[in-house]
C-alpha cells in the first residue's frame, strides 16, 4: 500500500527532547490549516505534528471516494509532500498523544516520548461511535460494542484511510452485492453514495424519520428514498438494528426494531462520531461533548487551542457552543488558531452545519436549521416543489434572515444562501424571489447585491 | 504560456454593471476558449452541449449582468475543498481547479457566495470555474464584451485608467 509520494516516511526535523515552539495534535484539516497558518505569521518557529495514524496525509472526507474507485492511494491526499517541506513541518506519524500536562506544557505519547511546547493545538478530530447491541452466536458477551466489533467479520466502522482500505478489501474478497449502513447522516449517506456508486445496492437504517435529520425534511427525504426504492434499494426509517446474527465469526444478519429480519454480510456502523478527547484527563479543560472553545479557538488553559470535530465552538445561528463536525469548519477554525497562536488576532466568527450528499445521480445540498414547525416561535417556511423533476428548495426564515435551506437536484447556486445566512442579510424587501427556482444574485437585496456585483470579492 | 500577472497586483475583472446589454456574447466566448477546439463554428456544432460558460448572465427585464468567480481573498471555495482541488495560487491570486484532483463533492458550490461554480458531468464529474483565462493577455469574456461591461485591471487602477476593456487594451492581438 505505499504510495509514490512516499507517504509513510517521518519527516524529522528537529531534535527530540526540546521545547517545541508550535505543537499539534492532528494531521488533518484543521491540524494542517493551523501549521499553514502560524508558517504565515512566523517564518522560524518549530512547527512539530503529531498523528495516530500511519499516512503522511490523506483527507478524510475522500474516504468514500476511495470506495467508490474515484480516487486511488496516490491521490487521496489534499497536501502533497511540498506543503510540508515548504511550510517546514515535523511530522510524526504512529505517534499518539497518551496524556497531557496542562499546566507544564508537555504530552506524552503511546511510545513513552515526551514533548514540551510553547504552544498546543488539539485537533484529533472525532472518533466514531458504536452503540451497545445485542449479538446472538458471539463466542464472548453477548453483546456488539465500541470495544469489540471488529472482532467480527463483516462489521466495520468507516471514519479514517485504514477502515476504507479494509472495507474496500472485504467487498472484493468477499463479492459483496449489497451492503447495510446503520445510520444515515453525513457518514451514512456519504458511504451509501460511494456503495450505490460502484452498484452496490444498500439499505441504511435511520433512526429517526428521514435521513439526514441534522438539515433534511420530510419532503427532500421523500424524495431520496423514491429514488433509492425504485433500483434494488432501500431506507428503514424510525427503526434500528435490534440484534445483530454471528456464524462463524461473521455477521450473517440482524433483526431491526419493528421485527423485520434481514440478510447481510456486511454492515457498516454510521451512526455518528465523538469528540476524540480520551488523552485528555477531567477537568484540565473546559469540556462539554468536545473541548470547549472561544472566538479565537482559545481552550480554558493558557496557551492550549483547539480546533475542528474536537471542539464546541461558536454556533452562528443559536449563538451558542455547539460541535459542528465538517471540513470547512475545520479548516476555518484551524486557519484562525493557527494564526491566534502565532500572535495573531484572529475572530472565528462562529459556523452552522452544512452538507453535500449526491445519491444515484440526485444532488442535494442542506444547511443551517431546516426542520422547524412553521407555526411556532416566527419561523416563515418557504418552498418549491416539483415533484415530477424531483426539485426540491426550502428557505427557513427567522426575524428576516434565512437560517436554514435545503436543495434537492438544483444546487448550483446553493452558496448564495450561505453567503445569506453567514452574513446575516435582511431579505424581507425580497421574500417573494428567494425560493424561486431561478433564484439568483439578480434577486438580492439591492445592497448586498451591489456589495457581490461590484464589490472586490469577499474578504471574510 | 505569458506570465501575465508576475509579482505584480493581481489584476481582476470589474463588473460595470450598467452597461451590461445581456447579449451573452462572454458566455459564448468563455465557451469557445475551453473548447477543445477553439473554433466558434466547430465548437458550436460539436461540443457546445458539453461546455459550460463560466461566466453567468443574470437578467431581468432592462436589467442584467455578467458574473464569474471574484477569485476571493479569503476564498471560501479553497477552504471548504476536501481534495485540495481548488487552489488560490500564492503569486498570482487565481483562484482555479485542478480538475485531475476535483471528484465532485460540491463543497465549494455549497459555500461560494456568488454562486459561480457550475457541475460539469460531461466526462467524471468536476466543478467547473472561471480561470481568469490564465494564458491569455485579457480574459476572453472581456476580450468580447462589445460595451465595456467588464473591465480587466487591477484594484488601483480600478477608478483611474481602465485596461483590458475593448477601447483600452494595451497589447491587441
Ligand atoms: C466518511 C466520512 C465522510 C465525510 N464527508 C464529509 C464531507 O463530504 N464534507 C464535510 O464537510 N465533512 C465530511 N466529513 C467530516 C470531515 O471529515 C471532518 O469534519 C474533518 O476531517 C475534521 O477535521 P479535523 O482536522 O478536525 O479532524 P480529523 O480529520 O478527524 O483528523 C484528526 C487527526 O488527529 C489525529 N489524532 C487523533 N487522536 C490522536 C491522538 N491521540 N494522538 C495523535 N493524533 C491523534 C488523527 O490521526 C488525525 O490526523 C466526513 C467524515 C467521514 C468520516
Ligand atoms: S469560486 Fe466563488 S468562493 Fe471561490 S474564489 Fe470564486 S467567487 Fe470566491
Ligand atoms: S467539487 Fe471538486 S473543487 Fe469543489 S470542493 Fe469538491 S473536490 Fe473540491
Amino acid at each position: 500500500m505505499k504510495s509514490k509520494n512516499d507517504n509513510r516516511k517521518n519527516n524529522k526535523m528537529f531534535k527530540d527532547n526540546e521545547t517545541i515552539d508550535y505543537l499539534i495534535i492532528g494531521n488533518s484539516a484543521a491540524g494542517l490549516a493551523a501549521a499553514e497558518s502560524i508558517r504565515e505569521l512566523d517564518k522560524s518557529g518549530e512547527i512539530m505534528i503529531l498523528t495516530g495514524e500511519n499516512y503522511l496525509n490523506y483527507s478524510k472526507p475522500m474516504i468514500t471516494y476511495f470506495l467508490s474507485g474515484t480516487v486511488n492511494l496516490d491521490m487521496i491526499h489534499f497536501k502533497d509532500d511540498k506543503f510540508y517541506k515548504d511550510n517546514r513541518l515535523d511530522v510524526r506519524l504512529n505517534t499518539r498523544v497518551k496524556s497531557i500536562d496542562t499546566d507544564k506544557m508537555f504530552l506524552i505519547t503511546d511510545d513513552g516520548n515526551r514533548y514540551e511546547f510553547r504552544k498546543l493545538l488539539i485537533a484529533s478530530g472525532g472518533r466514531p461511535i458504536v452503540p451497545k447491541i445485542k449479538a446472538i452466536g458471539t463466542k464472548s458477551s453477548g453483546f456488539i460494542d465500541g470495544t469489540n466489533y471488529d472482532k467480527t467479520e463483516g462489521i466495520f466502522t468507516l471514519t479514517n484511510l485504514e477502515d476504507a482500505v479494509r472495507v474496500k478489501n472485504y467487498i472484493e474478497k468477499n463479492g459483496i452485492k449489497n451492503i447495510s449502513i446503520l445510520g444515515g447522516g453525513l457518514i451514512g449517506l456519504k458511504a451509501a453514495e460511494a456503495f450505490l456508486e460502484k452498484g452496490i445496492d444498500v439499505n441504511i437504517i435511520e433512526l429517526a424519520d428521514r435521513i439526514l435529520a441534522a438539515t433534511f425534511d420530510r419532503e427532500a427525504s421523500g424524495i431520496i428514498e423514491k429514488k433509492l426504492k425504485s433500483t434494488g434499494s432501500n431506507i428503514y426509517m424510525n427503526n434500528t438494528i435490534e440484534e445483530i446474527h454471528i456464524g462463524s465469526g461473521k455477521i450473517t444478519g440482524y433483526k431491526l426494531k419493528d421485527g423485520e429480519k434481514m440478510e447481510c454480510r456486511l454492515l457498516v456502523i454510521a451512526v455518528g462520531v465523538n469528540p476524540d478527547t480520551g488523552f485528555i484527563s477531567s477537568g484540565s479543560l473546559d469540556m462539554a461533548r468536545g473541548i470547549i472553545v472561544d472566538d479565537h479557538m482559545r481552550t480554558s488553559a493558557k496557551n492550549i487551542y483547539a480546533a475542528g470535530d474536537v471542539v464546541e465552538g461558536p454556533d452562528m445561528i443559536s449563538g451558542g457552543k455547539r460541535n459542528i463536525a465538517i471540513w470547512p469548519l475545520a479548516v476555518r477554525q484551524g486557519t484562525a488558531a493557527g494564526l491566534n497562536m502565532a500572535g495573531g488576532n484572529k475572530k472565528y466568527g462562529g459556523g452552522f452545519f452544512m452538507n453535500s450528499v449526491e445519491l444515484l445521480g440526485i444532488p442535494s445540498i442542506s444547511m443551517g436549521i431546516t426542520n422547524v414547525a412553521e407555526e411556532k416561535e416566527g419561523f416563515e417556511v418557504l418552498k418549491y416543489l416539483n415533484t415530477n423533476q424531483d426539485m426540491y428548495r426550502k428557505v427557513i426564515i427567522k426575524n428576516n434572515r434565512i437560517i436554514g435551506v435545503i436543495l434537492v437536484n438544483n444546487i448550483e447556486r446553493a452558496g448564495i444562501y450561505s453567503g445569506l445566512i453567514r452574513n446575516e442579510i435582511d431579505i424581507s424587501s425580497v421574500k417573494e424571489n428567494i425560493s424561486r427556482e431561478d433564484f439568483g444574485i439578480i434577486h438580492l437585496p439591492a445592497d448586498y447585491k451591489k456589495h457581490l456585483v461590484v464589490g472586490e470579492g469577499i474578504e471574510v | 504560456m505569458r506570465e501575465r500577472h508576475g509579482d505584480c497586483k493581481m489584476k481582476k475583472i470589474y463588473i460595470q454593471e450598467e452597461y451590461c446589454i445581456g447579449c451573452r456574447l462572454c458566455e459564448i466566448y468563455c465557451q469557445v476558449k475551453h473548447s477543445k477546439s477553439k473554433k466558434i463554428i466547430k465548437a458550436f456544432k460539436e461540443e457546445m452541449i458539453d461546455i459550460l460558460p463560466r461566466v453567468l448572465v443574470e437578467e431581468i427585464g432592462y436589467n442584467s449582468f455578467a458574473i464569474q468567480c471574484r477569485h476571493c481573498s479569503d476564498a471560501p471555495c479553497v477552504e471548504a475543498c476536501i481534495s485540495g482541488a481548488m487552489q488560490k495560487n500564492k503569486n498570482t491570486g487565481v483562484v482555479t481547479c485542478d480538475e485531475d484532483k476535483c471528484v465532485g463533492c460540491w463543497s465549494c458550490i455549497m459555500v461560494c457566495p456568488y454562486g459561480v461554480i457550475r457541475r460539469n458531468l460531461s466526462g467524471k464529474k468536476i466543478a467547473s470555474k472561471c480561470d481568469l483565462c490564465i494564458d491569455e493577455e485579457i480574459p476572453v469574456c472581456v476580450q468580447n464584451c462589445p460595451n465595456e461591461a467588464l473591465k480587466f485591471m487591477d484594484k488601483d487602477a480600478k477608478e483611474k485608467n481602465p485596461v483590458g476593456t475593448k477601447t483600452g487594451r494595451k497589447n491587441e492581438k
